[in-house]
Parts: structure tokens; sequence; C-alpha cells
């Protein structure tokens, strides 16, 4: 008895630990919100000299009325999908490749995290280096085998898989590694068994190993995909939402708004969409799509 | 052995493919000029730090430097010390509340960066804030702290609840206990954490390109006005890249094991 009470007393004095800070954070997320959405439904423009009014839902209107917006919306959709499959793909692809005892294994692992530390900008740059249209290295091997270069960052047709190459060089190896800690976990004897029983190698993979691995894909997927949504740096450096605005995405163009235009409003307009895009599109994925017992 | 040769060559492959741009911007820093733009490419040439020389007598990194410094640093003991505090009160709740606390935390991580720093930029402009250092490093604080509390969270469950209990018997007060009994097991963890804290910082650009001033802009920001000079001097400008991300890479490198670990512990990307 006297140690309950004493254990009930401990839980609110280490309450006390968490309360100021969460309580903070708490405050300043829905001071922070409340100042967007009144920012949102006023025209507050750094550019113009009228005074603050109250709009209402027009810049909403707005943005749901500007092809600009609307189509860099469909990039940033076609970006995230792109992006996110191949790197789910190819990381567990990759993982279960790397999944046998070999020599340098620890050196391996070590290596394969190097792009994900790497400072994105200079990712970007190292990228734009590479597929500089006349003294990159992407351009001169593809020269040895006779391809026509290509004018990779400043063709609007292919600049968003510029783009997404280095975003897939960056953030595959995020995949790898999710993947091969959890790869580490699964009892090897059941697929000793299943190998015993005769099964082939593909039916392995995609009957036994792939089950256990889901969960750890679809929390993989899920950071790749919100990541991307938020991709910005490789845009920002690599093309600039260039040429001619085939890789402006929502986030690219928000920054313009606000940064270039000094649209305030309707800079938040357009962040409060994604917001809120990012967040039902996260709850449909963890209604439907997530196994149980994943955030 | 036909499949050990296949193997190993496909293994070869992808590290090529992962290290060879690290390993072309890093062997273009010591190149010259004529070498560095030759075709087809020069493959053994004579380093020269000519490049280093130019990039370490420029004012503007030299600055960048001090600054992505002090601001990372700052940002990230703060976020430290507050989230440690955050971190041990939350690991002592009963399991449901520490489930929507952990929720909370994890939801400040998934918003845009853009939807705070908007307003953060129009508020700190009319309050004529916008180039110090103070309103950076609160601001990389304030982002560090839910990732912070998410990662060291996991290294505060694996102290053994009857070290806590123990010392609480013993008639310690919970800030005793905090400081000279748990503190001390996760020290680990909190090295861990906080060098991740500089890596995010050091690393990130969004915020910076915003809210920095010329006084105030970090290493990632200074690099890019390298970029919109007459052409881009790659020499130089691969020098910089060099000195900016080694370092890093070689602090992600110590706590390999850390890094996926905050990763998933909250989207990364700010």
């Amino acid at each position: 008895m006297k140690r309950h009470g004493m254990h009930h007393i401990s839980r609110n004095h280490a309450r006390m630990f968490y309360q100021p800070v969460v309580g903070f954070l708490a405050l300043a997320a829905f001071a922070l919100l409340g100042y967007a959405i009144w920012l949102c439904l006023h025209n507050i423009s750094l550019m113009t000299t009228k005074g603050t009014q109250f709009v209402g839902f027009q810049n909403f209107v707005r943005l749901a009325t500007d092809w600009r917006g609307l189509q860099a919306l469909w990039r940033t959709v076609l970006f995230i999908v792109l992006a996110t499959s191949f790197e789910v793909i190819l990381g567990i692809a990759i993982a279960l490749f790397l999944d046998q005892e070999f020599r340098g294994k620890k050196f391996v692992r070590a290596v394969i995290l190097v792009p994900m530390i790497m400072t994105p900008v200079i990712a970007g740059l190292t990228w734009r280096f590479l597929f500089n249209a006349q003294s990159g290295m992407i351009n001169y091997w593809l020269s040895t085998i006779g391809v026509a270069p290509v004018d990779w960052l400043g063709n609007p047709n292919v600049a968003l898989y510029a783009v997404l190459v280095a975003d897939i060089w960056q953030w595959t190896p995020f995949v790898v590694l999710l993947a091969m800690s959890t790869l580490e976990t699964i009892p090897k004897d059941l697929v000793e068994a299943a190998r015993m029983d005769g099964a082939s190698e593909v039916r392995i993979i995609w009957h036994v190993i792939l089950p256990m691995l889901r969960r750890t894909l679809a929390v993989a997927a899920l950071i790749r995909a919100i990541d991307s949504v938020k991709a910005f740096d490789l845009f920002y450096i690599m093309t600039k939402g260039g040429p001619a605005l085939s890789t402006e995405t929502q986030n690219l163009y928000g920054y313009t708004v606000a940064f270039t235009n000094f649209d305030i409003s309707y800079a938040m307009t357009i962040a409060l969409f994604l917001t809120i895009v990012t967040n039902i599109a996260l709850m449909l994925l963890n209604r439907f799509a997530m196994p149980k017992g994943v955030r | 052995m036909l499949k050990k040769i296949l193997f190993y060559l496909i293994l070869a492959l992808i590290l090529f493919v992962t290290l060879f741009p690290l390993y072309w911007v890093v062997t273009t820093s010591l190149k010259t000029l004529r070498d560095a733009f030759a075709m087809p490419p020069v493959w053994l040439f004579a380093p020269t730090l000519e490049n280093y020389g130019k990039v370490l007598t420029n004012p503007a990194f030299i600055k960048g430097f001090a600054n992505s410094m002090i601001i990372s640093i700052t940002a990230s003991v703060l976020a430290i010390a507050i989230a440690a505090f955050a971190a041990y009160g939350i690991v002592q709740q009963g399991p449901e509340r520490r489930r929507s606390l952990e929720g909370f935390v994890l939801s400040l991580r998934i918003a845009p960066v853009i939807l705070f720093v908007i307003p953060t930029y129009y508020l700190s402009m009319r309050l004529g804030l916008l180039n110090s250092h103070g309103l950076l490093i609160a601001i990389y604080a304030f982002i560090n702290i839910p990732f912070a509390i998410s990662l060291l969270v996991t290294f505060f469950e694996e102290v053994p609840k009857e070290m806590r209990e123990a010392g609480l018997m013993d008639g310690a007060s919970e800030l005793r206990v905090f400081w000279h009994i748990v503190l001390p097991v996760v020290r680990g963890g909190l090295v861990a954490t906080f060098i991740l804290c500089v890596l995010f910082t050091w690393n990130e650009f969004f915020i910076a390109l915003v809210l920095s001033g010329r006084n105030t802009q970090t290493l990632p920001v200074t690099i890019t006005s390298f970029l919109t000079f007459q052409g881009i001097e790659w020499g130089a400008l691969t020098a910089a890249a060099t000195l900016i991300m080694l370092p890093m890479i070689i602090l992600g490198m110590l706590v390999q094991g850390t890094v996926v670990r905050g990763m998933a512990a909250g989207s990364v990307k700010g």
C-alpha cells in the first residue's frame, strides 16, 4: 500500500518533467496554427500598400483556380509517387541482396549511410555537377556508349527526372538500412524450413520474407512520402523550379509566392493546404494501408 | 563460384553508385581548373590545394563556418537540455498517456516547415529580428526538441525501472534521481542525439535560406551564393562542399546506429 502511494506521488513528480515542455510546444503549435489561419483569411502582401483586410476564403478560391498551383500540385504528387516507390522497391531489393554473410558487411553498411548524411545542398550541387550538359560525367558515360548528350537540367521534359535520380540516390539507403536491420531479426529457421520443402528463392522471398517486412516497408514508405512532400533542397539547388517551371512543386511554389512575390497570405494558404493534404494522406494510409500497430 | 563472382560484381556496382558522387566532388576539389574540365576526364592527376586556399581565405566562407558552428552547437545543446527532461518524464508515464504524448510530439514533425517559416519570417521582420543569431538558435532548438524527445525516449526506456525506484526509496528527490542516476546511464544516447541534432542543423537549408540575414548566414546558404558568381567556379565550390560535408559525414559515421533509429523516430527533415 505504502509503495503504491509513493509510486503515485513519484509519477506526479515525473509529470513535472514533461508538462512544461509539452505544454509550451502545444501552446506554440496552436498559436502558430491560429496565426497561420488568420493570415490565410486576410490579404497581407508586402508588395502592395493596401491595408490589411479580411477577405474570407478568397485565397482558397484563388488556389483552387490557380493553373500554376495546380500544375505544381500534380508535379508534387508525381514526384512523391515515383520517389517513394523507387526508393522502397530498390531499397528492399538491395537489402535482400545484402542479407547474407560476406566479408566487409560492416563496411558496406557504413558506406551506404553516406548519401543520407551528406548535406542535402551539397548532394544537389554534386548532382548538378554530374548532370552538367557539357562537362558532366553522366553525359560523358552516355557518350562512351554512343548516346547523344542530354541537357538534363535544361530540358523541361527531363529535369524533374534528373532531380528524382538525385533524390533516389540520397534516400534509398534509408530504406536499405531500415530493411536490413529488420531482416536480421527474422527467424532464419522459417526460411530454412521453406527451403527444405523445396520452395524456390522467389517464392520464399514473396511468401515468407516480404510479409514479415510489411511493417518496416510501411514505415519506410510513410517517412519517404512525408519527406518528399517537403522536398526542397535538391530542387532549389538543381533547378530552382525551372526550366519553364517544369520542376516547380507545391513547396517551391509556396516559397516563390512568399519570398519572391512577398504575397504572405497566399503563400500561407498554399502551405496550409499542403499540411492538410499531408495529414489526410497520412490518416488514410494509417487507416487502410498500415498493418496494426504502425503509427 | 560463379555465384560468388556475380555477388561481388553487384556489390561493387552498389558501392560505386553510392560513393562515386562523393569521390568525384572530393577529387575535383583537388584538381586544377584544366584537369577539372578535361574531357575525357582525368583519373590520375597531381593534386593541388589551390582551391582550398581560395575558399579558406574567402571571408564569406569563414563567416558562414563560424555561424554554422555557433548556431548548430548552441541550438543542439539547448534542445538536448530541454528534451532530456521531457523524455524522462514521458518514459515514467503509463502506456496510454505515453502513447498520446509521443503521438503529439511526432505530429509536430509532420507539418511542412514552410507552414511556420512564413509566419515566423513575417513576425520577425516586423519586430526587426531577422538578422540575429538568437532567432536562428531559437528556431533550430524549437525544431530539434520534438526530434530529440522521440529519440531520447528510446534511450531512457532502456534504463531499468528499478534504478529509479531504488533511488526514490532512498529518499532522493526526482530531480536528484534524474541527474545522478539516470542521466549518467544514458550518456551515450545523449551524445548520439546531440550529434544528430548538430548534423541536422548544420545540413538544414530551407529555414536558413529564409530566416538568416547577411550576418547570420549558415554554410548551406553561403555556398549557394557561390553559385551566382559569373559562371560557376566548380573548383572553389567543390572545395567548399568538401569542407562543409566531410566533418558531418565523419560525425554521422560515429553515431551510425543512431542515425537510422533517429530517422525512424520521427520523419527527419524538419
